[in-house]
């Protein structure tokens, strides 16, 4: 299996799931700051220039974290990142979609990629502070509904927290304070080895 | 179960989701123009006020369009929405996210809704050209993934919803043409029986 990512980008939290399954498995990097992902040899495995990509053994290729993360879940049952019932598994793929398509995207694209959104450099400041407070109102709405205790759901551990962690490990790279609730997340996954194994990776 | 949706929106596809299982449910026009998903009775049941909301059988709420998707097509195993083979289950979702997260999300609203995407209104127009390039891009990966095929998996599935969806509102809202797999496809989606009522009940067709 072969894992396309980009260092601190949201495929972090793909790289989470798999030093949680802890299989072997080839890490290829790709900035997405150099323009990694559009260069030919990516685009021929992923045209959509996107990370996280996944190449699994047969040569097909996977996209879209939420897929990426469900599949991986599901096909190594073994390591417990989603639970067995319809239901656990429907709540998980629910807050992965809200976590990469709505917090990720509507929020923190705004803050990383002002450019993408106003042409105009001076309308950029106003992109980010809006971008900032998206990010916050979503933060806060996942705190108070929040429905797990140590972890994001009632069921466990499971695929949807190495989501939330690619989110907690950039507030502090754009100065958002997560609610109380979320830094106490971001400490425990901060104390998984997995999540130790891959941040190394990721700054090696 | 109860669906809450607005004729037209993305909720679309999980309506004619619903009425290819073909069981009773309950659907609710939520008026998106006049801000109904902020009033307090709406909130309650979605906090994040958007459709597609689903209001299942025990009163519990499930919200997220590829969620949702997936959630029926595991409960009714019968009307065959996902493939049995997971690795094509996961290209299923796979496609729902695409045609979701990036075609909708990232194309469409940039061109519906410049202004929460870019503060000073001499930008609007470029912002709404990114949108474009962006579902353009989008359409050209569904065309080549239809070479050959008439649906997405092979056999129809919920990947198919989320791509009819943003095809209607290139087609019927912007009056615009889709490559020729795609359009093949819109075709066969709109010859459906559960696509042709979904439509008749949204006022659409």
């Amino acid at each position: 299996m072969k894992f396309l990512y980009s260092p601190g980008a949201c495929s972090l939290g793909i790289h989470v799931i798999l030093e949680e399954i802890g299989k072997p498995f080839e890490g290829q990097r790709f900035s997405t700051r150099d323009g990694g992902t559009y260069k030919p040899d990516f685009v021929a495995m992923n045209p959509k220039s996107k990370v996280p990509t996944l190449v699994r053994d047969d040569g097909s290729v996977l996209t879209e974290f939420q897929t990426i993360a469900f599949w991986l879940a599901r096909a190594h049952p073994e390591a417990k990142l989603i639970p067995d019932d319809l239901d656990g598994q429907t709540r998980v793929l629910e807050m992965l979609d809200y976590i990469c398509g709505t917090i990720h995207p509507q929020g923190f694209t705004r803050q990383f990629r002002p450019a993408n959104f106003a042409r105009d450099e001076a309308d950029q400041p106003r992109v980010v502070a809006q971008g900032k407070e998206m990010a916050e109102k979503y933060l806060a709405l996942l705190a108070a509904n929040w429905t797990g205790s140590e972890w994001l759901l009632p069921s466990g551990y499971s695929v949807a927290d190495s989501a939330l962690f690619f989110i907690e490990h950039w507030c502090s790279r754009v100065g958002i304070t997560p609610p109380a609730r979320i830094a106490e997340h971001h400490n425990a996954m901060l104390a998984r080895p997995a999540v130790q194994r891959a941040l190394a990776n990721e700054a090696a | 179960m109860k669906l809450f949706y607005a004729p037209g929106a993305c909720s679309l596809g999980i309506h004619l989701l619903l009425e290819e299982i073909g069981r009773p449910y309950e659907a609710e026009v939520l008026n998106l123009r006049e801000g109904a998903q902020f009033k307090p009775e709406f909130t309650a049941i979605n906090m994040k006020s958007k459709v597609p909301t689903l209001v299942r059988g025990d009163g519990s709420v499930l919200t997220e369009y590829p969620a949702i998707a997936y959630y029926l097509a595991a409960t009714n195993p019968e009307a065959k929405l996902l493939p049995a083979d997971p690795a094509m289950a996961a290209k299923a979702l796979e496609f729902t996210d695409f045609a979701v997260a990036t075609m909708h999300m990232q194309g469409f609203s940039r061109m519906f809704r410049p202004a929460n995407f870019a503060p000073s209104e001499a930008d609007h127009e470029a912002v709404k050209a990114r949108g474009r390039e962006i579902y353009e891009k989008g359409l050209a990966v569904m065309d080549k993934a239809l070479d050959g095929r008439d649906y997405l998996c092979g056999d129809f599935s919920i990947a198919d919803s989320a791509l009819f969806y943003v095809c209607f509102w290139w087609v019927a809202r912007m009056g615009q043409a889709l490559p020729a797999n795609v359009a093949a496809h819109y075709a066969r989606m709109l010859a459906r029986p559960a696509v042709a009522r979904t439509m008749a009940t949204e006022g659409l067709a």
